[in-house]
């Protein structure tokens, strides 16, 4: 089953000036459990193209379906409802909530669904024991490493329980180690909670984790190969 | 959970919101204190007047309200004195006879009204012996003695015991002069007496003008709240016309009017500086948390609660800061109220106008629950627009930015 179709999608900004074809005539499916990466050199469009998918930016032309639901007839407010029941986000720079603890950080979309206090807990402990960031429940994300706040981020997605995560580059900040351990983990999640994945990146030792690798090249799909 | 995201919001940037925090605590005690002091203008201006000047109520006949002339005279004066003497509200009253007319000395004359009054009930209503700077209170001079005042000296070019004349019309109509003798000069807090009043005794004048009467009484009483009894009362006994200090000299009302305009204006500014504050205040805040509001809306938070975030967030300022603020206020004018504040350095100028330099701050309580409403009013109104701004960021270009 296709959790993302993406048929014909095309974005073009400034139309009427220098228009630049962002993404250009991308289609794509994306089946549930998939880990698959978005690969391109910089300004190749793979942040356009994820927030399109996301249903963050609307396309110029074509359209995105997640979960049988055609985004682009959402309204505004439905849409923000959409993403908070459907699409996890891992952004570049964590992007937690500083005032908040780790902990309350990854209940937070689970606060904004509506889930009762109990299911909240039981799920926020549960994901970070899985993923190794028991330790810094009660910390703010100031005094987490660059790694533990990501790991927040990530299960901060999960938490929502969301058809698929979206992480637009999620690495890029990261050293090595801290790379290599987040992506262990986004794959560990994506077997045992059979959550999909999606995310871009340039950084060759994550593509070599994915299992798929879309490569984008000035707005188009040059490959897509699945291991 | 709005609510506590807001209230972890404020204290992520604890200077900031502090000044926040302190300008509406500043402001509120200085509105509270302005009022207090202000009010304490028209406490002392109506106490110096009712001590000095008007008493509380006045009678007259209604035909000298409209022709101020000698022989409209109070016809049933018996009647009301017997009920004055037995009312306890009243503290003192005086009947005065009162004309026109001029008063000159060698040098010069000018136009004065002439008061003849009983002197220790003149005394006990109006203080005019104590206010006496010079000479004596009706007690040496036998024939016509006269009390005029310090300024009234001056433009004559008189002191104690020079003689002068006055000329005024008798009963029938006739100009008649006489002769008297300054006794005392005094220096009155009201400056309308200052500027042209004069006083014989009752029995003087009258035999002057040749005939026994008054034209009016000055009532005090233990306290303005008697008032509207007290009228009450007279009004049922007498057809002359009774009227409180208020209605003698509109400029009471005048007054009241214009202090409540004046007010409202401090408010107004004062909100108005702390609107400012809190708007630049939480537009920075806004601004500051972009990439943080476009990740809220990413995930999922709708419009309206980043909208009522903001709100949130500020109306809580208010609502920690107006509380203290009122206090302060409060307990600043629990002190001066009782203690008083001295101007004596300003008095020369405040003296002119009737003012004592001992100032008391007052303010009603329930101005208390209403400037409360109106910091509440003042910091919501000054969440509007960075709320608004909060919610038009594109959250995608507020994630875009790292
Ligand atoms: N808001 C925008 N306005 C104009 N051009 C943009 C905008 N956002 C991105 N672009 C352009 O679109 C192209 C793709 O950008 P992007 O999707 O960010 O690529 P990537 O994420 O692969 O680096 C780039 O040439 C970039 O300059
Ligand atoms: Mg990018």
């Amino acid at each position: 089953m296709n959790v993302i179709e993406a048929t014909q999608l095309v974005k073009t900004y400034n139309p009427d000036t220098i228009p630049v074809h962002a993404v250009n005539n991308v289609s794509l499916d994306i089946k549930k459990g998939e880990f698959t990466a978005i690969v391109g050199p910089s300004g190749s469009g793979k942040t356009t193209l994820l927030n399109m998918i996301g249903g963050l930016d609307t396309p110029t032309e074509g359209k995105v379906i997640v979960d049988g639901v055609e985004i682009d007839n959402l309204n505004q407010s439905e849409l923000t409802d959409f993403r908070m029941h459907n699409i996890g986000f891992v952004f570049q720079s964590y992007n937690l909530i500083p005032v908040m603890t780790a902990r309350e950080n990854i209940e937070f979309i689970m606060l904004l669904q509506k889930i009762d206090k109990n299911a909240r807990e039981s799920r926020s402990e549960e994901l970070m024991e899985k993923m190794g960031i028991s330790e810094t429940s009660k910390r703010r994300p100031s005094e987490l490493s660059g790694g533990q706040q990501q790991r927040v981020a990530v299960a901060r997605a999960l938490a929502s329980k969301p058809k698929f995560i979206l992480a637009d580059e999620p690495t890029a900040n990261l050293d090595s180690q801290s790379t290599n351990s987040l992506l262990d983990i986004m794959a560990k999640m994506n077997e045992e909670e059979n959550v999909t994945f999606v995310f871009s990146t340039h950084d060759q030792r994550v593509i070599d984790k994915a299992k798929r690798v879309i490569t984008i090249v000035d707005g188009k799909v040059e490959s897509d190969e699945t291991k | 959970m709005i609510f506590s995201l807001s209230w972890k919001n404020i204290w992520r940037s604890k200077r900031r919101s502090l000044v926040v925090i302190g300008a509406i605590i500043i402001g509120v005690w200085a509105l509270i204190f302005m009022i207090a002091f202000y009010n304490s203008f028209g406490a002392a201006f109506s106490k110096n007047a009712i001590n000095y000047e008007y008493s509380h109520i006045q009678i007259h006949n209604p035909d000298y309200l409209i022709e101020p002339d000698i022989f409209n005279q109070i016809d049933d004066e018996e009647q009301i004195i017997s009920l004055l003497n037995e009312n306890p509200s009243v503290i003192s009253y005086s009947g005065r006879r009162k004309v026109n007319g001029m008063i000159a000395s060698s040098k010069t004359s000018i136009g004065v009204q002439i008061y003849g009054v009983d002197t220790r009930a003149e005394s006990e209503t109006t203080r005019l012996e104590e206010q006496l700077i010079d000479g004596t209170y009706f007690n040496k001079i036998k024939r016509n003695p006269v009390l005029i005042s310090a300024k009234v000296a001056d433009k004559l070019r008189v002191k104690v015991r020079s003689k002068i004349v006055i000329t005024f019309q008798d009963m029938e109509g006739n100009i008649t002069s006489a002769s008297c003798r300054i006794e005392g000069i005094f220096d009155s807090k009201s400056p309308k007496i200052n500027e042209g009043v004069i006083y014989l005794r009752k029995s003087d004048l009258n035999r002057l003008v040749g005939a026994d009467g008054i034209n009016e009484f000055a009532i005090l009483l233990n306290n303005s709240e008697q008032i509207d009894e007290m009228k009450s009362t007279l009004t049922s006994v007498t057809a002359n016309t009774v009227r409180s200090y208020k209605e003698v000299a509109p400029e009471f009302n005048l007054m009241e009017e214009s202090s409540v305009v004046t007010k409202q204006l401090l408010t107004v500014v004062i909100m108005l500086a702390l609107l400012f504050g809190i708007v630049n205040t939480m537009l920075m805040a806004v601004l500051e948390r972009t990439k943080e509001i476009g990740m809220l809306r990413s995930v999922g938070m709708k419009k309206r609660s980043v909208f009522s975030m903001i709100m949130i967030e500020t109306s809580l300022m208010g609502l920690l800061a107006g509380p203290i603020g009122l206090t302060f206020g409060y307990l600043t004018i629990l002190w001066l109220g009782s203690t008083g504040l001295d101007l004596s350095a300003y008095s020369d100028a405040l003296k002119e106008y009737g003012f004592d330099s001992v100032f008391y701050p007052q303010i009603k309580n329930s101005t208390y629950p209403i400037l409360m409403s109106v910091v509440m009013f003042t910091a919501f109104s000054g969440a509007i627009y960075p709320a608004i701004k909060a919610i038009r960021l594109n959250p995608l270009e507020a994630i875009r930015k790292l």
